[in-house]
């Protein structure tokens, strides 16, 4: 006791005290801040076809058509390993799962003939190298060789788990960009749930390519709090753009639904209907939205979730990718200068937002703009993107490209603009000629001293 | 004191000597193929190592011998009784001089060494001339600027720069000399398998110099706590041969200029080629 044991247990309590100030996430996908103003009796159907179709982060669900990569993986028994009478598991060799890497430990494995068809067994072992299988013994099963089953949403959860581990941090678990570490960022962590992503290859319409997120991923954003990945392998990196593409997807639908009760059945909106000027009783407000609820909803769910997971599917198609007409025009002093008219000029109006020198400092920045969602002005003077954040336009002397420093990401941030901004789309009002001068002009920014 | 006490004081010499012994063996020594540096000053560097292993080894097996010897007298001889001495002379003079001497002989033996990885002068002269690379630490990556083929680095970024993340190529066989840096707050490049380590600090350019003395991938990590994304600062050395390397250099060129039409060399090293862009 004498030297101090009171001492030495307050030390051990340090760590324990500093780790219950962390803070710890919630193990849920939350809705989005619309949902949440809605009146109860609409948020609640809103909010259950979300579970019902996308589940929670424990057990995901997908509904059929999605356009991302479920993971349903087939096996087929080879071989049952005999076992003690006392053995709890039961062992055996299965093919079929090469596509199911190490993450089945856990997952429900479902008998899809044999004895045990239609049962469910627990997987308790699983050895990627051998193709072993350990399951819980119960009388009802009795796997033979040449027995399969199904093994449900392995892809999906195998992106689950390294979304979790890697970009739950900042983009938080649903994707909604507010996760632990977000308060802290400048510029904030991507909200994925509008399902639009700024630095891609694909037409201004267009939604991402997956190999524009795996790119993202990959190689990170200069200039942003978002680091390179690219120590995960090919097929990590592919996961978790599945993961976030479907994380995407629900946030889509959800606006969607939302979008559709948000005008009528709000918590504001009802205010408005039942005050005197609205001249309408709660319950007949309630009455309509039962109505819309039965005849509508199915309806409008539908469109929702098929028109979000056909848009994803439209942009991996080949067709959605800009690819110019004519190869980079040579990089010459003349072809910059005309690259430079083509900046001041009033077709483009590049010089509003990013400045006559191009220092970002365009006189569009001394303006209070009016945001589209709401249609009110904003707090402060200056651009915003589409999640409501002030956006400074680019200083391009800089020299940090975030959509990448190839002349065919400068070509393809012309030709369709960045997504979510004001930047604007000049593909189709420019030709190749001039995007490219264009290109060859901004390129030159950075290396021609102080002008 | 019981005698359980002597074999308490026993037990830790004894563990500590197995453990360091059996280290090797059970891969908890030096990163890398048999605990060999993957570079000739790594290889000085962990000699210096185990010179410091051997004499603090000793004074350590001495010291505790001894200890437990004063021990198991004490506990077994329960009349004599401890007197009060004021110290000895001689004894002083041996505990200050021997160490004092172990000392001054480890400060003037490593000397050599370390002038030849720190001191700008004594580094490898073309190296210094031909910077490979700059390497800019930043939360929570590393990103690398080479000069073009058949360029040199300059100070500020020219327009035929290469780019890349977390990746970086090295030739093996010649000393090669990087300009290191920091975007924000302060990270350390760390390769534990070269034995390399140089803190980056925002503001300044800390020139890094080594010779990799054979081709493979070695971790390039972070080893400064920079942030919560510290851990994932994680990048590779990619030590190749001098063809390799060109090799790679030129794939880079060939993307980094690519218009979205011209050819784009083959999807290798790459996270694209025209097999992914259709
Ligand atoms: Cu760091």
């Amino acid at each position: 006791m004498r030297f101090g044991f009171r001492r030495l247990i307050l030390l051990s309590l340090i760590p324990l005290i500093s780790f219950t100030g962390c803070e710890q996430p919630q193990v849920k996908f939350v809705f989005s801040q619309k949902t949440n103003e809605l009146i109860p009796e609409a948020a609640k159907p809103v909010k259950e076809a979300l579970v019902r179709q996308f589940g929670n982060p424990f057990e995901l669900t997908q509904f059929e058509g999605l356009p991302t990569d479920f993971g349903d993986v087939q096996g087929t028994v080879k071989s049952v390993e005999s076992s003690g009478k006392d053995q709890p598991l039961i062992r055996f060799q299965a093919t079929g799962l090469e596509n199911a890497y190490d993450k089945l430990l856990g997952l429900p494995l479902e008998w899809t003939s044999g004895k045990g068809q239609g049962h469910i067994s627990r997987i308790k072992e699983y050895d990627f190298e051998t193709g072993t299988i350990a399951v819980e013994k119960s009388p009802e099963i009795d796997p033979q060789s040449g027995d399969t089953f199904l093994i449900e949403c392995v892809r999906l959860q195998f992106g689950r788990d390294l979304y979790n581990r890697h970009c739950m941090h900042c983009h938080g678990m649903s994707g909604e960009g507010t996760g632990p570490t977000s308060r802290y960022l400048n510029p904030p962590p991507r909200d994925f749930r509008l399902g639009i992503y700024k630095y891609t290859s694909t037409k201004p319409t267009s939604k991402a390519q997956e190999a524009d997120l795996a790119r993202t991923v990959k190689e990170g954003i200069a200039g942003t709090y978002m680091p390179s990945f690219k120590l995960l392998t090919d097929d990590e990196v592919s996961a978790i753009v599945n993961y976030v593409i479907w994380l995407s997807i629900r946030g889509e639908t959800e606006k969607k639904l939302v979008d559709e009760l948000y005008l009528d059945y709000s918590e504001t909106a009802m205010a408005e209907r039942t005050s005197e000027e609205g001249g309408e009783t709660r319950e007949e407000v309630l009455e309509e939205l039962k109505e819309y609820m039965e005849l509508d909803f199915p309806d409008t769910l539908e469109f929702a979730t098929s028109s979000v997971a056909e848009a994803w599917e439209e942009a991996n198609l080949e067709d959605a990718i800009v690819i110019p007409q004519k190869p980079r025009v040579a990089d010459t002093p003349e072809s910059r200068e005309r690259g430079r008219k083509l900046y001041l000029s009033q077709k483009t109006k590049c010089a509003s937002c990013h400045g006559p020198q191009a220092r970002g400092n365009g006189t569009a920045t001394q303006d209070f703009w009016t945001n589209p969602a709401t249609n009110e002005k904003y707090s402060e003077r200056g651009l915003h993107d589409i999640w409501g954040n002030l956006l400074p336009p680019r200083d391009l002397h800089r020299g940090i490209y975030r959509g990448g420093r190839r002349p065919i990401d400068t070509y393809r941030r012309l030709y369709s603009g960045i997504k979510g901004t004001p930047m604007p789309a000049f593909g189709g009002s420019l030709t190749d000629e001039e995007l490219w001068d264009m290109v060859n002009y901004v390129m030159s920014l950075p290396y021609d001293g102080n002008r | 004191m019981g005698k359980g006490w002597c074999l308490f004081f026993l037990f830790w010499p004894i563990a500590a000597v197995v453990s360091c012994a059996m280290a090797p063996f059970v891969g908890w020594s030096f990163p890398y193929n048999n605990a060999q540096a993957a570079s000739n000053l790594g290889i000085r560097i962990d000699d210096l190592f185990y010179i410091i292993l051997i004499v603090t080894a000793i004074v350590f097996v001495g010291t505790q011998a001894v200890l437990v010897y004063a021990l198991w007298r004490g506990a077994n001889n329960r009349e004599e009784r401890a007197t009060n001495i004021h110290g000895n002379h001689k004894l002083e003079l041996i505990w200050s001089i021997i160490p004092g001497a172990i000392l001054l002989f480890l400060a003037i033996y490593q000397m050599n060494i370390w002038a030849d990885f720190r001191i700008k002068k004594y580094y490898p002269e073309a190296a210094v001339k031909d910077p490979l690379a700059e390497v800019t630490a930043r939360q929570f990556e590393w990103r690398f600027r080479y000069p073009a083929i058949g360029k040199k680095l300059q100070q500020k970024p020219q327009p035929d720069d290469l780019y890349s993340v977390n990746e970086l190529h090295v030739p093996f066989g010649k000393p090669v000399m990087i300009q290191l840096r920091s975007d924000d707050v302060q990270h350390s490049f760390f390769l534990p398998a070269l034995r390399i380590k140089q803190d980056a600090l925002p503001g300044l350019q800390i020139p890094v110099w080594f010779e990799a003395n054979k081709p493979g991938t070695y971790d390039l990590v972070c080893a400064e706590l920079c942030g919560w994304g510290h851990y994932k600062m994680k990048a590779h050395v990619i030590v190749q041969p001098e063809d390799e390397y060109q090799a790679y250099l030129k794939n880079l060129t060939q993307k980094q200029f690519y218009d979205g039409l011209g050819k784009i060399a083959a999807k290798d090293t790459g996270t694209e080629s025209e097999a992914v862009e259709k």
